[in-house]
């Protein structure tokens, strides 16, 4: 059995949940491949955490996959068991920190949304600088970038930074799905030509 | 996907959320009627129908005021022999546990299903509670699915048990399977044109008085017996042999139900243990003591592994006496019986059970978080920006003098409830007293009105908490001569769990007027409500007299806090856009003068609307702070201008005319 674990947080209405459904989209052809993976929605429009799980499962045999000690998978990423994190807000990646190991590969948006307890001058909002020290004790495998700008020099809105995001994802870490399956489904959706671009702007960076 | 889940047919495949997994369940079952008082984790369940209702044939969807109606209702469509659905969070059932009490002793002709979404960790609710606890006296049957193939598939054999033991049948589901997406295999549904309701009386089940009740006791007891039967041969519990001939890990056993087994499945491939005898459990109550037995057999030890306070372990330390086991069962002194148990959790505990060890990353990973969680500032939820409640907050705390205070003596009693309204609670506004259940604010506040007349009491409810149990609560206040503030804020909407109608929406978000909502006001005088204002939220300079002024008086006094949530306001815009691309009308923007700003934190913190940013000069860490409207977040609502006290915010208004439209196009 294959597994590979992407963890996806960030804040609500940032597209979270949706690039993780685009990526549990991309495994519908064969019963070898399984995906599941819960999402944390309530914070969804009202500025508080979101996070969304994809698991792949590709089984190795028939009998793996009708094996109940093999065919069920929790919905949740144990620590350190994440081979990716995708955050879309700085803060929110150190919080995620905990789902990656050494070999992780971390994709990060550096545009930083200051939660109410550091506008209360009760906390301090890390550096850039800090939030890099901590991943690196990690991972060597981090990669950031402005998506926010990215997304407004493009789009006009910041909407498109989920998508864009993925495309990094296929640019920088092994995941086991051709990425011209995940164009097709972005083809099939709402804003097809926009999700196009994104994706490959993701893709090129 | 929607498609999928209204034609989907066996064979078919596709990605679907575990609340949509149990509502296809249900389908594939040949439901007509499907209730619900949306809860979060829950909601989906009946969206999934209801959003699609247009295309599926006899299907009646109901958004019941509260969770006892909507049980009932799915009571007397289940009489009528049309098989129902209910769902509700957990809370929920303390609403329903009327009817859920007699359900046992009426019993159900076609099926019906109770799907519960329980809220471990309570990040969207109120309490933890475990509703499996109810069934102890309720006598509901409960089966619990571990992933979301199970959540459609045991949803769909729960109607065929409910009728033939003649129980309705709890489907527990908490937010880990209510929102995990994932892949579903789909199977038929049965014919939709067979879906016909016809009521017989049937007083022998449906009458209970006297000896009547107690007749229908002792007969849904023998009903229970036989379930027990039926549960030791179902398929939906398994026992899994130990792989291992080695005579201390064979005689180890573990037993779990629902998402918390997936955990321990996870946990022993995870720490290379995944040869121990396992007993899933699909129905958690009743339970088989045949089947108990039967795993017990040969185990020196047991380890239960679930979540909350220990209902498997409860119920098989009982069964345990009765047998003479003489083994030893561990459940709560593993594993803890507050918040979520997490695969984390899990593993920690099936590890140090075992006394074998977790992978070195796994430690490391754990390790890390710990001193990195010193450096996260937390982030909670709050208002949405241009959210009316975050007038009504800053009005409040304006007019009783307690903005950005968290301070234990205050004069001003502020009571809260449940709805978008609740996140009040949290800084920087500290703007509630307590939180418990639906109504709780009015209720308890008017009985501390009587019980210390030195305080001045504001309760909060917002309009879908109002209408769900709210109108005997402001009745029994007044036929007790209250001195109270009652504000009801009124945004038209069940906002929180995906802007579900309540009789105080007029419109739909497309703008179809809806027949027979309420006219709140008219609705208060009738019931005898003789102080009544009505108030824009987002005017706060205003609204704050006018509390001021309500504070004053003696009595009880209503503010109807009337403005349309600004997510569904904003929504209705982007309609009309589409409908009128052109339209010749004026923009408003609000922009922040850094150079007029002193910072005095009036709309930054005090008001605390997530559009306002702060951001370092020149881009440097070094370089000063100053504070700006973002552009991209902002809704115009206007609530900042009005509260600066330095005149640093600017209104720009200008007009979109369809010719400067036309240039810049092209």
């Amino acid at each position: 059995m294959k597994k590979f674990n992407i963890a996806i947080t960030g804040l609500g209405g940032q597209g979270i949940i949706t690039a993780g459904t685009i990526l549990k989209n991309a495994v519908l052809d064969s019963v070898m491949q399984d995906v599941s993976g819960s999402e944390r929605r309530g914070g969804a429009q009202r500025e508080g955490y979101v996070e969304a799980f994809v698991k792949y499962i590709f089984y190795d045999s028939i009998a793996e996959l009708q094996n109940p000690r093999k065919n069920m998978h929790s919905p949740m990423i144990a620590s350190g068991d994440a081979d990716v994190l995708i955050s879309l807000e700085p803060l929110e990646t150190l919080r995620a920190a905990s789902y990656v190991n050494k070999n992780s590969v971390i994709i990060f948006n550096t545009n930083p949304h200051i939660p109410i307890s550091v506008r209360m001058g009760k906390n301090k909002y890390p550096e850039l600088d800090d939030i890099l020290e901590s991943l690196y004790g990690i991972t060597d495998n981090v990669f950031y970038y402005d998506f926010n700008k990215l997304s407004l020099e493009n789009f006009g809105s910041i909407i498109s930074c989920n998508v864009i995001s993925l495309g990094v994802l296929f640019a920088k870490t092994n995941i086991p799905v051709s990425k011209n399956v995940i164009e097709n489904i972005l083809l099939k959706g709402s804003k097809a030509k926009d999700n196009l671009k994104a994706f490959n702007i993701g893709l090129n960076l | 996907m929607a498609n999928l889940f209204v034609d989907g047919k066996y064979g078919d495949r596709g990605i679907i959320l575990g609340n949509e997994a149990i509502a296809r369940g249900a389908l594939e079952a040949g439901i007509g009627y499907a209730s619900m008082y949306p809860g979060t984790p829950a909601s989906e369940i009946i969206i999934a129908l209801d959003k699609n209702k247009k295309n599926i044939k006899n299907i009646y969807t109901e958004f019941s005021l509260n969770e006892h109606i909507s049980l009932h209702g799915a009571i007397g469509a289940s009489w009528s022999g049309i098989r129902s659905l209910c769902a509700m969070k957990n809370v929920g059932l303390n609403v329903a546990s009327e009817p859920a009490h007699f359900l046992a002793y009426t019993g159900v002709k076609a099926g019906l299903v109770l799907a519960i979404g329980s809220d471990p960790g309570a990040p969207s609710s109120s309490n933890e509670q475990d509703d499996r606890w109810y069934s102890l006296h309720t006598y509901m049957p409960i089966i619990e699915p571990s992933n979301i193939q199970e959540a459609k598939d045991f949803t769909k054999k729960a109607f065929d048990i409910s009728e033939q033991f003649s129980f309705g049948i709890i489907l527990m589901a908490p937010s880990r399977l209510c929102h995990n997406a994932g892949i579903l295999h789909f199977g038929d549904c049965s014919d939709r044109d067979l879906i016909s309701g016809n009521f017989k009386r049937d007083p022998e089940n449906y009458l209970n008085l006297f000896n009547l009740a107690v007749k229908n006791h002792k007969k849904y007891l023998e009903r229970n017996e036989l379930l027990k039967k039926y549960v030791y041969n179902s398929e939906l519990n398994m026992i899994i042999d130990a792989q291992i001939s080695s005579t201390k890990s064979s005689r180890i056993g573990f037993i779990s139900s629902g998402v918390i087994y997936s955990h321990l499945i996870e946990a022993l491939n995870f720490i290379n243990a995944d040869y121990y005898k396992i007993l899933k459990l699909g129905i958690t109550f009743p339970l088989s003591e045949e089947l108990i037995s039967k795993f017990l057999d040969n185990l020196d030890e047991v380890v239960i592994v679930e979540e909350a306070e220990g209902f498997l372990e409860f119920q098989i330390k009982k069964i345990a006496f009765e047998i003479g086991y003489h083994g030893k069962i561990h459940g709560k002194n593993v594993f803890k019986a507050y918040g979520e148990l997490t695969i984390d959790d899990v593993i920690k505990g099936v590890a140090g059970f075992l006394g074998k060890a977790a992978p070195e990353y796994f430690t490391a990973a754990v390790n890390k978080s710990e001193i990195l969680s010193d450096k996260i500032p937390q982030r909670m939820g709050t208002f949405c920006v241009g959210c009316p409640h975050r007038g009504t907050i800053y009005s409040i705390l304006k007019a009783s003098g307690y903005s950005n205070t968290d301070s234990k003596d205050r004069d001003v009693v502020i009571a809260g409830d449940i709805g978008c309204y609740t996140l009040g609670l949290l800084p920087p506004y500290n703007a509630m007293d307590w939180l418990t259940c639906m109504n709780s604010g009015l209720s308890i506040g008017q009985a501390i009105s009587i019980a210390d007349k030195s305080k001045k009491i504001i309760a909060l409810v917002g309009d879908s908490t109002f209408y769900h149990s709210g109108i005997p609560v402001l009745m029994n206040a007044i036929q007790n001569n209250s001195n109270i503030l009652y504000i009801i804020l009124d945004n038209s909407w069940t906002a929180m769990t995906g802007h579900q109608k309540t009789p105080s929406t007029k419109t739909d978000i497309d703008g179809t007027p809806i027949p027979n909502s309420v006219n709140l006001k008219d609705l208060l005088k009738s019931l005898g409500v003789s102080y009544i204002k009505t108030v824009d939220p987002n005017s706060v300079k205003r609204f704050s007299v006018i509390i001021k002024e309500a504070l004053k008086e003696k009595g009880l006094k209503v503010i109807i806090a009337k403005r349309e949530c600004i997510l569904q306001e904003e929504r209705r815009k982007k309609i009309k856009n589409i409908k009128s691309k052109l339209e010749n009308s004026s923009e408003i923007i609000y922009e922040l003068q850094k150079e007029r700003c002193v910072k005095c934190n009036e709309c930054f913190v005090e008001l605390a609307c997530p559009a306002i940013q702060s951001a370092k000069e020149n881009g440097t860490n070094n370089g000063k702070e100053y504070y700006f409207i973002d552009p991209v977040s902002c809704v115009k609502c206007g609530v900042c201008y009005e509260v600066c006290p330095n005149s640093a915010i600017r209104k720009v208004e200008f007009n979109l005319h369809p010719t400067v439209n036309t240039a810049i196009m092209r």
